[in-house]
């Protein structure tokens, strides 16, 4: 037979909806660019805000810590609330009343959060006026971007989103996973179980194509596919950067690295996808197992983030190995990690090759 | 004559779970040959078709195909052979010829010389989309693309089921003229008239087992026709008690008898008298067997 048939049949016929979820890239990632100026410009008036209270420390412990802000001409009354965490969940009242600063003793050595409210006249809902720490130095705004969550996936590195490349590392590639993840889950289950559902099995195998040249050439239709959506979303994102002129700030070969780093993620998950569908021949039942794979891996990183103890999480999920805040951020591409979910990705196809072989092709 | 065996299968047995899809059976296919494999739904024809071609693992047994191993050598025999399968699917919204073409580039073949007579013939229209057809023009799409590369060995499996009459007799003009250029055909059918109208040997197989392989020439003389004749005037029995006819009764004004052989003298004995109505029927498969193999069935029982 001749190579490569199986693959290039594979995308012809599924151009279409390969264009129509480009154009969808193409719109996110040119978009998602042109939300950060905005963005940037309410971020720091919100800091600027935080200004609006200032805290005195003492010098030595015992002192007397100085908490005052700006007086609101609508303002009833003010309330402080007083908590370890930022998230004030757990917040006391430590004052309310009408002074516009309050003065009250170090007798503690942890960090501790004030958040300052009005209380206006014509409304019941107190308005915040600012938010201070103990902590010298510190932004709480900025604390507040740096939610474990995002840990797992800065890998611990501080992001700052008033700048496009945090922006753009939070923002964008924060849901990119997903999007072009079940999209490539999709279409590798779809790619080979439609052929079962379809009942085309019986002819393609019937020709003399062996099923393990099957698979390779589906495998291979699905990294090209995946290739393609990595570099519309390439474009999109250095459109976007060129059209805010911050390429020089995040250049192209930057963001090109920085989604080259998911075709291994990409071809790891099609490989999943290949290898459910040869299992469980149906559309819907290994697309439900690839999905739960892709959230289940991304879970495994996000939770392994939370604490020391569960770091070991990480270690398993798929997502440690595509670390694109490396690239964005220190600027080095991790080659090792791209060589490593390559070499998984082609064990798990290998893995299928071999069920396939075995397996009855059902009438 | 020694016939060489294209296809040759030894105790096939091939398991379902629990369920038995074929048990220990045996056939030989010869070359040149149009074999039909018949049975009713169910008996085990599709089984042992989709084993030879690998497309299920046998449980036990041995098929060789042109005197290669069926499993081990698979990719090798299927450059050789054209397959309708029973439930023919395709890949949706493309052109047939489309479609046809990527087919033919799987056997690494771009010559379409065969294709488009074949459609012509077939009245089949290459420009549709593959997700428009009927089933019957479903069916024939997998016919061409069974025969258009020039298969020495063409296995089919109910291809005539879907068909009407008339495309029925164009496909079996088809396969008698791949016959003529040496080609072996083996083809399943539930439908004992198509098989007969074409095959020149036939494999009955029932519950999994192939109970008797017959030359269809043999197959006619021992089933015969059924006549059914309406007069106008009046007759009697004895008038058609000829050599090759059997189970004669008369039934108001009609005649019904089997034919065996011996049609002409038939035909001379029921021109003798004015007649109204007349009507010659092919045993059903269900008769065939009930008739055919009553005494097979018998003994079956008796030895339970």
């Amino acid at each position: 037979m001749m190579a490569g048939r199986v693959a290039y049949m594979e995308l012809r016929t599924g151009w279409k909806g390969l264009l129509i979820f480009s154009l969808l890239i193409l719109v996110i990632s040119v978009g998602i660019v042109q939300i950060f100026p905005t963005f940037r410009d309410s971020m720091i008036e919100e800091l600027e805000g935080a200004n609006k209270v200032s805290l005195e420390l003492p010098e030595e412990q015992g002192g007397n810590i100085t908490l005052s802000w700006e007086s609101l001409d609508n303002a009833s009354s003010y309330m402080v609330l007083e908590d370890t965490r930022l998230s004030m969940v757990t917040a006391k009242l430590k004052y309310a009343g009408r002074e516009t600063s309050i003065t009250f003793e170090k007798n503690f050595e942890e960090k501790r959060y004030y958040s300052v409210m009005a209380l206006l006249n014509e409304t019941s809902d107190p308005m915040l006026i600012g938010i201070a720490t103990t902590e010298k130095g510190e932004n709480p705004f900025q604390e507040l971007m740096q939610n474990p969550f995002y840990k797992a996936f800065t890998g611990g590195r501080n992001i700052n989103m008033l700048e496009t490349k945090g922006f753009i590392t939070l923002e964008f590639f924060s849901w990119w996973w997903m999007f072009a993840g079940l999209f490539i889950a999709y279409l590798s289950v779809s790619i080979v179980a439609s052929d079962f559902e379809n009942r085309h099995m019986d002819v393609l195998l019937s020709t003399p194509v062996s099923r393990r040249h099957y698979l390779i050439e589906k495998f291979t239709a699905m990294t090209i596919t995946a290739f393609l959506v990595i570099l519309v979303a390439t474009a999109g994102l250095a459109g976007g950067l060129a059209s805010i002129n911050a390429l020089n700030e995040f250049p192209l070969d930057i963001v090109f690295l920085s989604l080259i780093g998911c075709l291994p993620f990409l071809m790891l998950i099609t490989a999943v996808g290949i290898l459910t569908a040869v299992l469980f021949q149906k559309v819907r039942a290994g697309m439900g197992i690839t999905f739960a794979f892709v959230f289940a891996e991304f879970f495994l990183l996000a939770f392994g983030g939370f604490s020391k103890s569960l770091e070991w999480m990480k270690t398993v999920s798929i997502f440690k190995y595509w670390d694109y805040s490396s690239v964005i951020i220190d600027g080095s591409f991790k080659a090792g990690d791209f060589l490593l979910l390559t070499i998984l990705a082609i064990a798990l196809l290998i893995i299928g090759i071999q069920i396939f072989q075995k397996k009855d092709i059902p009438a | 004559m020694i016939e060489e065996k294209l296809i040759e299968i030894e105790n096939l047995t091939k398991m379902y779970g629990n369920h038995v899809g074929v048990k220990d059976l045996n056939l030989a296919v010869h070359k040149g040959e149009i074999m039909g494999f018949l049975g009713p739904n169910g008996a085990g024809k599709t089984t042992t078709i989709r084993s030879c071609l690998a497309l299920i693992a046998k449980t036990a047994g041995k098929i060789t195909i042109f005197g290669l191993d069926s499993h081990r050598d698979s990719v090798a025999i299927r450059e050789k052979t054209g397959y309708l399968p029973g439930d023919f699917g395709l890949i949706p919204s493309v052109k047939v010829s489309s479609y046809l073409k990527y087919l033919l580039s799987l056997r690494g073949c771009e010559r379409t010389e065969k294709m488009m007579p074949l459609a012509k013939r077939l009245e089949l229209d290459l420009n549709r989309k593959t997700n428009e057809l009927s089933k019957g023009n479903k069916l024939k799409v997998g016919i061409i693309q069974a025969l258009m590369a020039d298969p020495d060995l063409i296995i089919m499996d109910e291809p005539t089921s879907g068909l009407d009459p008339l495309m029925k007799q164009e496909f079996c003009r088809i396969l008698r003229e791949e016959k003529n250029h040496g080609k072996t055909i083996f083809m399943s059918s539930h439908i004992l008239a198509d098989v007969e109208r074409v095959c020149d040997r036939v494999a009955i197989i029932r519950k999994g087992q192939v109970k008797v392989v017959e030359e269809i020439q043999t197959l006619q003389e021992k089933t015969g026709k059924v006549l059914e004749v309406e007069f106008g005037d009046p007759f009697t029995i004895d008038e058609f008690k000829l050599e090759g006819v059997s189970e004669i009764q008369e039934d108001n004004g009609r005649i019904i008898m089997t034919i065996h052989e011996n049609l002409d003298g038939v035909i001379d004995a029921v021109s003798n008298h004015r007649i109204l109505n007349m009507n010659l029927k092919t045993y059903s498969l269900e008769q065939l067997f009930l008739k055919y193999y009553r005494a097979g069935e018998d003994s079956e029982r008796g030895d339970a």
